[in-house]
């Protein structure tokens, strides 16, 4: 299968933070999900896979170049969208748009129209009068005119309301039926990906802990819940992490089948969520 | 590359009337047309800077296809064409509003370019380099230093640069204008030059 973004051993230090070792694929035509937690260096990624900030070493390519010697071509096929505002405060949409569309050669008129009236977006307001909500779909309608392949989003969902937040998956969903498309987004609302992820990547303190088609994470990892007695330092092996309380304890593993023939039916074993995941991987490290 | 440009006078497109209204109130007052062109000029692109600088714009512009190069070369052609524009539009109303002649003007356009592109060449690499913010504070740092040594030095040093001026506009000899003009461009390619190599490293 076609990777879309390759990176390959990436370092990249800076104010006492570290990314060590990251290599990571997104492949062609799936939606790829990029979970971590606060400052485990997901919106760095980001950056650095839109060339924002450039690596220390390792190698990055998009579709298969890198951004030393096809700069342009790259980004002419990327559509972004960002947590925080880019937008000139002062200027309409429209004079927005008539800075963004001579800088692409694929420009669709006609496509942007189409999403502003159906995002309901003001042209003739000016930026700083729309919410977050509005900015994120302003961003999106952009992306989506100029037909960009690759849409890589930071953090979209973030600050915006339920009924948004679902609008918003609807509208990828509907891109998603191009087999072409391949969007890769990093949110830590981890209900957002149960809808629409194919894949998982998960960091955490700048290394890659794993990337996972959505449906596998529920095949290899499980909560295990069961009392103290079961526990000594072989069995506290099998866990990723655990939680020990008066009444018994509660663990993480990335293999289900190996501690259900362990333990048997002495322990519950429980379907984890991305948070669950998350969070016991944190307790781990 | 262009568009780029344009964006730069888009972004001001509602304060472009108010630089208009008040070069006609200069004009009518008799300020220097040298000194208006010159000033609003370095307004004009040091405005359009901070507001990419304030809005995140650096983010969007280099998330579109752009390349850095790009970005910093509008900045410098660009300067050379708002000067233009300015210049052209003060002289216009100068001789509208005040009938005057326009005999001596190339070397008044060299010595409008020359300022600016002096200036200009001290300020965006500065820019680039630190955030605009520290440029008011470079700007005070040496316009005291300006002052102390106008002051305890050469006390006539407004007079000196009248009498500078003058004798640049008098001057007869074409090779002296020829090694300035270079002189001055010279400074401006390395200026381009040093802001993109700043520019190409910086992380946002």
């Amino acid at each position: 299968m076609e990777n879309v973004i390759e990176l390959q051993h990436i370092q990249k230090s800076f104010n006492g933070f570290q990314i060590r070792d990251l290599s990571i694929n997104v492949k062609k035509g799936f939606v790829t999900g990029f979970i971590g937690g606060n400052g485990a260096g997901k919106s760095t990624t980001i950056k650095m896979i839109m060339n924002l900030l450039q690596q220390d070493s390792g190698t990055i390519s998009i579709f298969g170049k890198s951004y030393k010697k096809h700069e342009k071509e790259i980004k002419e096929r990327i559509g972004f969208v960002y947590d925080e505002n880019i937008f000139y405060e002062n200027i309409t949409l429209k004079d927005m748009k008539m800075i963004i569309k001579p800088a692409y050669k694929k420009w669709d008129d006609k496509k942007f129209q189409y999403y502003v009236e159906q995002f309901e977006l003001p042209l003739n307001k000016n930026m700083k009068t729309f919410s977050k909500g509005m900015k994120m779909k302003a961003s999106l309608a952009i992306a989506l005119a100029h037909h960009a392949e690759l849409i890589i989003m930071d953090e979209p969902t973030s600050g915006l309301d339920p009924i948004f937040r679902r609008e918003l998956l609807n509208i990828l969903h509907e891109l998603m039926q191009d087999e072409d498309k391949t969007i890769f987004f990093s949110t830590h609302i981890t209900t957002d990906l149960d809808r629409i992820a194919d894949y998982i990547t998960f960091i955490h303190n700048g290394q890659h802990i794993f990337t996972k088609e959505f449906y596998k994470i529920e095949e290899e990892y499980a909560i295990v819940k069961g009392t103290l007695d079961l526990l000594d330092c072989e069995t506290e092996r099998e866990f990723i992490a655990l939680r020990k309380t008066n009444r018994g304890f509660e663990a993480l593993t990335a293999n289900k089948h190996r501690v259900a023939t362990i333990f048997g039916d002495t322990v519950v074993v429980e379907k984890p969520t991305l948070e669950d995941i998350m969070y016991y991987t944190k307790k781990g490290w | 590359m262009l568009n780029l440009i344009l964006k730069d006078i888009l972004i001001q497109k509602n304060i472009l009337i108010i630089y208009i209204a008040t070069i006609i109130l200069y004009l009518m007052v008799n300020v220097s047309s040298v000194f208006i062109v010159f000033i609003y000029s370095i307004v004009f692109v040091l405005s359009a800077f901070s507001n990419d600088e304030k809005d995140n714009a650096n983010i969007l512009l280099n998330s579109l296809p752009y390349t850095r190069k790009e970005i910093v070369s509008s900045k410098y052609i660009g300067t050379l064409i708002f000067t233009g524009f300015f210049m052209f539009y003060t002289y216009l109303f100068d001789f509208l509003l005040n009938g005057k002649e326009v005999a001596v003007l190339w070397k008044e356009i060299l010595l409008i370019m020359g300022l600016v592109m002096i200036v200009i060449s001290f300020i965006l690499p500065i820019s680039y380099k630190f955030k605009t913010k520290y440029l008011t504070i470079f700007m005070m740092v040496s316009f005291a230093i300006y002052l102390v040594m106008v002051k305890s030095f050469f006390p006539n040093f407004n007079n000196l640069v009248k009498t500078v001026v003058q004798n640049f506009m008098t001057v007869q000899e074409l090779q002296l204008y020829l090694i300035i003009t270079l002189l001055i461009v010279l400074l401006y390619i390395g200026s381009w030059m040093l802001s993109i190599r700043i520019y190409e490293r910086k992380a946002f």
